[in-house]
């Protein structure tokens, strides 16, 4: 290919088509882009459960949550039934079996 | 939908497991850590906050009101013995089962007194209040069982008239 016709590159880059863009181009593209990366909407309440349970920062606090609830109400519980069982040991211990 | 209900019953099945796991294994070491079989005393220490003076005088009152207390039942069960004897296999109330029925409850109310006299000797060996709270507290656990049993045989309910 020749390098020195100019006069016919002129014309050739005059007569390419340069279509107009429709109104709001740019925005709209940054829309769709913007939706197809948010996440898919649930369909039901029950996906929409399924999908917070699967978040590991939810998992890991309802399990934390769930630990030291159990841990706190079983240390209740076992401190009342130690204090019931010293009481009947001491009771046992004062009370003629006669009279029990 | 189904995949989410699997998870939703997966998930709810994992928490009652680490709740019930975390509550059992914390029940049974805090009972296992905080019980003394060995210390019949050691409830009171807790409950009402003694000292070790306050201790070693309970102490000295419990272990010399044990002999009493073991006496007094191998009374009253001699004396069931007899009431039984006496009782054979008749069928009639006698007079020799009356009796024995009233010695039977003499000395239940002797052994009364007696357990009662240690409360409160145990009471006055601690702190004016935490003695109250104590001789209230023996009183209940160890007459209450009592009132409640007659309440339901002559049905009263424990309400006041109020004349």
């Amino acid at each position: 290919m020749k390098t020195d016709d100019a006069p016919l590159s002129a014309l050739l880059r005059f007569a390419r088509a340069r279509p107009e863009l429709p109104p709001r181009f740019q925005q709209n593209v940054w829309r769709r882009i913007e939706d197809a990366e948010a996440p898919a909407q649930p369909a039901s309440w029950l996906d929409a459960v399924a999908a917070l349970i699967l978040r590991p920062r939810f998992a890991v606090a309802a399990a934390t949550v769930l630990l030291l609830a159990g841990i706190s109400a079983g240390t209740l519980e076992g401190r009342q039934a130690a204090r019931h069982d010293a009481q009947m040991n001491y009771l046992a211990s004062v009370t003629p079996h006669a009279l029990r | 939908m189904k995949r989410s209900l699997v998870i939703l019953v997966g998930a709810v099945a994992l928490g009652a497991a680490l709740f019930a796991g975390s509550f059992y294994a914390s029940q049974r070491a805090t009972v296992a850590c905080c019980t003394k079989p060995a210390d019949d005393l050691s409830w009171l220490r807790n409950e009402f906050h003694l000292s070790d003076a306050e201790m070693a005088h309970i102490r000295e009152l419990h272990e010399g009101y044990l002999p009493q207390c073991a006496a007094m039942c191998a009374k009253i069960a001699a004396k069931k013995g007899e009431l039984e004897s006496v009782l054979g296999t008749g069928t009639n109330l006698t007079a020799e089962v009356q009796t024995k029925l009233n010695e039977v409850a003499a000395l239940r109310a002797q052994c009364q007194a007696q357990m009662l006299q240690h409360f409160i000797a145990v009471s006055q060996a601690m702190p004016p209040e935490q003695g109250q709270r104590y001789l209230a507290e023996m009183k209940q656990l160890t007459l209450g069982t009592n009132d409640l049993m007659e309440q339901s045989m002559s049905g009263d309910t424990g309400h006041e008239h109020h004349h």
